[in-house]
């Protein structure tokens, strides 16, 4: 004796055209559809010009400079980056940026931590951690004009960096990072 | 956590993208097709792995990626109105010796794609079909003509 | 912006190594094809997505070769010659009972595939044909000699 298996009989339920054939079109769910089809490929059209223009980052819009007022540093940088992408950033020291024959550099921590820093090129003579970022310092001669820190951002979201050599201006700059 | 994040956008990313830019008439995936779907969907998991290629992202994505799935699949058959967003609607492009121009324009469909699809059906001539419907998974269907 | 270009070139060279691939007839792609399109594949995505594993990179080249797609659709109907190019043309194998054994041997295909193609419409011998026709995407579609 076979279990009793469920059944239902069938009614009109798929929608017909010209009360003729069943097919369940819905033309107007269809063209809402083709609407919104339009709207988002101009939204898709935008976000790859933007993207080629640099908003989104490693563009042109991206870059950007910083100079403090007292000429001791010009930050080259990117003010948008990309979670896990690398990219550099540039300090060009100025002259007044030499103090006792080396020069230094404090930056906040947040260059490791979110901004995920690797490699300084050229490595400095000595780094070190106080509670809220790092000191390095280069003394041996010639002292370089320009540092280059490569980055690889570790954590998405706005980050603050904080530059500065030791008594001389310092440079607060924002960065955003992409996911 | 991240990685889920990952998985779930990206899962629903690459389902609009194939949605909106894959669907081409056809029972068959053609080469052209697939190229599209392939590469979409490469470049997606590339980003949703990253840099971490260890065994418990690989099967934290996956499960995400599933779990979504399994979940659209459960919503398109619980409400009509998402079978519809996710799949579409059959379409009617020709009727009783009348074309639908709007139609086939805006699916990007030609006369050749419906005399393709009658053909298989081994009609010869456009005037021996009396309905053709696009189908929602992209297959055209053909109702012949009754002499 | 380099992915984009990345991209944009990716999605051709795909297509056309899909395209050059002599086609083998059935619609079915070949375990063959498929390792080479996942080969060919696999490479350019890595290529385009570079050391940039963020999804925002992985976004943008999804939505341009979203938009290359969707520009060889268009221009497939609006240029019909560009349709050629791209997918190609329908042949016809067979017509009225004369088998164009040129232009099979041209394409690489013999009597049992299209045998084989008839078999699937109940057709059991080669007189049973009245046209065979190779589709673009490859398929053979039999239209029967009814006798």
């Amino acid at each position: 004796m076979p279990a009793d298996i469920e059944t239902k009989q069938i009614e009109d339920s798929v929608a017909k055209n010209n009360n003729e054939v069943a097919v369940g079109s819905d033309l107007e769910f269809q063209r809402r559809w083709w609407r919104f089809e339009h709207i988002l490929w101009l939204a898709l059209t935008a976000l790859v010009i933007l993207d080629a223009l640099g908003f989104f980052g490693r563009g042109w819009f991206a870059k950007a400079e910083a100079k403090t007022p007292d000429g001791s540093m010009r930050i080259e940088y990117e003010r948008i980056e990309r979670f896990g992408a690398p990219s550099l950033l540039t300090i060009h020291f100025g002259q007044n940026a030499v103090r006792n024959g080396g020069i230094q550099l404090w930056a906040s921590d947040s260059l490791l931590h979110e901004l995920g820093s690797q490699r300084l090129i050229p490595q400095a003579d000595r780094s070190a951690l106080d509670g809220h970022g790092i000191l390095y310092t280069w003394v041996a001669a010639p002292q370089p004009d320009s540092v280059q820190f490569s980055m690889q951002p570790a954590k998405v979201g706005s980050a603050w960096l904080t530059l500065r050599v030791p008594g001389a201006d310092q440079m607060r700059l924002k960065i955003a990072i992409f996911p | 956590m991240g990685g889920v994040w990952r998985g779930v956008f990206g899962y629903l990313f690459l389902v609009l993208m194939v949605r909106v830019a894959g669907r081409r008439p056809g029972k068959q995936i053609t080469p052209f097709e697939f190229v599209f779907v392939f590469f979409a969907g490469g470049l997606t998991l590339t980003s949703m792995v990253g840099d971490d290629r260890s065994l418990l992202n690989a099967v934290g994505l996956i499960a995400s990626i599933a779990l979504t799935h399994f979940l659209m699949v459960w919503a398109r058959q619980h409400w009509p109105v998402f079978g519809r967003i996710a799949d579409g609607t059959p379409l009617v492009l020709l009727e009783k010796g009348r074309w639908r121009p709007d139609t086939m324009r805006r699916m990007r469909l030609q006369h050749d794609d419906v005399m393709a699809a009658a053909r298989d059906k081994g009609l010869e001539r456009l005037d021996q079909i009396a309905y053709a419907f696009l189908e929602r998974n992209g297959e055209i269907s053909i109702i012949p003509a009754e002499d | 912006m380099t992915t984009i270009w990345h991209a944009i070139f990716g999605y051709f060279y795909l297509v056309l190594t899909v395209r050059v691939l002599k086609r083998r007839p059935g619609a079915q792609m070949t375990p063959f094809e498929f390792v080479l399109i996942f080969l060919i594949g696999g490479v350019i995505i890595l290529c385009t997505m570079g050391d940039d594993r963020s999804e925002t990179n992985s976004v943008c080249a999804v939505v341009t070769i979203a938009l290359m797609h969707r520009l060889v659709s268009y221009l497939k109907t609006r240029f019909p010659k560009f349709g050629l190019i791209v997918d190609g043309t329908p042949v016809a194998l067979v017509e009225r009972g004369v088998w164009h054994k040129d232009l099979m041997r041209r394409l690489g295909l013999d009597e049992t595939d299209v045998m084989a193609a008839a078999r699937v419409k109940s057709v059991k011998t080669l007189d049973g044909i009245k046209y065979a026709i190779l589709e673009r995407n490859g398929a053979i579609s039999i239209i029967k000699n009814d006798s």
